[in-house]
């Protein structure tokens, strides 16, 4: 089973080679009552400590697959299934210290039966999560 | 004396599912209702969906057996914006609906509830419904189910919505197209604030679009399927936003006979949904007692 809250505890790591990190990822538990196509996720505006990393420079990995914001809006025949993390990977020189960390996601979710006015809707959530290797 | 089916939705568990109860949880506590009917969320509740493996459509029957519960209505989407560049079209509409019928009587439902994508405000559906809907009649014939979408707040039943889906019924003189009831529609006082939601922010359906419980006498005779949808029962059994004391005996003055298929709305602290199921089922099985008693 996933974590009750959306970014989950495990998952939480930088990425790149170690000495010289490019950023670090996270799993993210959907911020929704079913499953849905990748196109109807808008992308994931993520904060760390204060520091903003905006939906539009973030890549997203879903079935396995990496997506660029671009490619996600075109992903409209891959699902996002209710019972599958994906994973959000940010892009920051030399990643993250070990430790723990502010991280707040803002989850841009799209859906037709709802009046475009409102949408995408934006589901927020704030935590502490830790990073545990440098 | 028509009596009600009573039935809980999945949806009810929704951030429960999957994170502290798992599926056979959920047909625990429907169950123990001395509930009868599961109503599920295809694209939500189906591992795998749409091609759930064979092993998990065995311990879905398993289930059904084990817990005596039959299934009800299955939840669809018809997402018209799934696209950016363009929207969706009547034929790729139906071929949606389609999958979902074949996938919903894999699993033995009678009733699939299609959301359809809104070009308005007051939630008109995208025109395609009519001939992607219409495109899927025979074969729900041959399914033996009945497409029923949801009337659901902000809109009222005296809406064009609804007529235009009573036309639709009278022209096609279909048997498999009927309206489902969210009871949310008759909500007659505010949701609380969610978190951080100001004055300025809140949405005026909300408070409650107060539709006249007697409304439902006109239409009565084109609804399939209510889903009882709530969002707070106190320790004494009072709901904090629906006024079931008066939706239940028009129901009953209606004859309606089918499903009350709980839809818990409220607050997602974990396992706060079954108790909150538990109280609405002791409240409208107490209010449909004193209605059969003095009738």
């Amino acid at each position: 089973m996933l974590e009750r809250t959306l970014l989950q505890s495990t998952g939480f790591r930088n990425t790149g080679p170690e000495g010289c990190r490019d950023g670090f990822e996270f799993r993210l538990r959907l911020p929704s009552y079913r499953g849905l196509r990748a196109s109807l996720v808008d992308g994931v505006d993520v904060a760390v400590d204060g520091e903003e990393f905006g939906h539009e420079m973030n890549r997203y990995l879903i079935g396995g697959t990496e997506f660029t914001l671009a490619a996600l809006r075109d992903a409209a025949d891959v699902r996002w299934p209710m019972d599958e993390a994906g994973i959000v990977r940010v892009a920051k020189a030399g990643g993250l210290a070990p430790g723990v960390h502010e991280v707040t996601v803002r989850v841009r979710i799209r859906q037709s039966y709802i009046p475009i006015e409102f949408q995408p809707a934006i589901v927020a959530e704030t935590r502490h999560a830790t990073v545990v290797q440098p | 004396m028509s009596a009600f089916k009573y039935g809980v939705s999945l949806y009810s568990f929704t951030d429960d599912l999957g994170t502290v109860m798992g599926l056979e949880d959920a047909f625990h506590a429907i169950a123990d209702l001395g509930a009868t009917g599961i109503e599920i969320l295809g694209e939500g509740h189906v591992a795998g969906y749409p091609e759930p493996s064979t092993v998990w459509i065995d311990n879905w029957y398993a289930l059904l057996d084990k817990y005596k519960l039959e299934p009800t209505n299955y939840g669809a989407w018809i997402d018209t914006r799934l696209r950016l560049a363009r929207g969706m079209t009547a034929q790729e509409g139906a071929a949606d609906l389609a999958r979902d019928l074949r996938l919903a009587a894999r699993l033995g439902f009678r009733y699939v509830r299609p959301k359809i994508g809104v070009v308005s405000f007051d939630l008109v559906p995208d025109p395609i419904w009519e001939e992607a809907v219409e495109r899927c009649l025979d074969l729900a014939h041959d399914l033996d189910i009945v497409i029923c979408p949801e009337i659901h707040a902000p809109t009222p039943i005296r809406h064009p919505v609804v007529d235009a889906y009573i036309e639709f019924i009278e022209r096609t003189k279909t048997k498999h197209f009927g309206l489902l009831i969210d009871t949310g529609i008759f909500q007659d006082r505010p949701l609380p604030y969610f978190p951080g939601e100001t004055p300025e922010m809140r949405r005026d359906f909300l408070n409650g679009i107060k539709v006249p419980p007697a409304d439902f006498l006109a239409i009565a005779q084109y609804v399939v399927f209510i889903q009882a949808k709530f969002h707070a029962i106190d320790e004494s059994l009072v709901d904090a936003n629906i006024p079931w004391e008066s939706v239940i005996p028009m129901l009953k003055q209606a004859g309606y006979d089918g499903y009350l298929s709980s839809e818990y709305e409220g607050d997602r602290a974990p396992w706060r949904s079954v108790e909150q199921v538990r109280r609405q089922h002791a409240l409208i099985r107490a209010l449909e007692r004193a209605h059969d008693a003095n009738h």
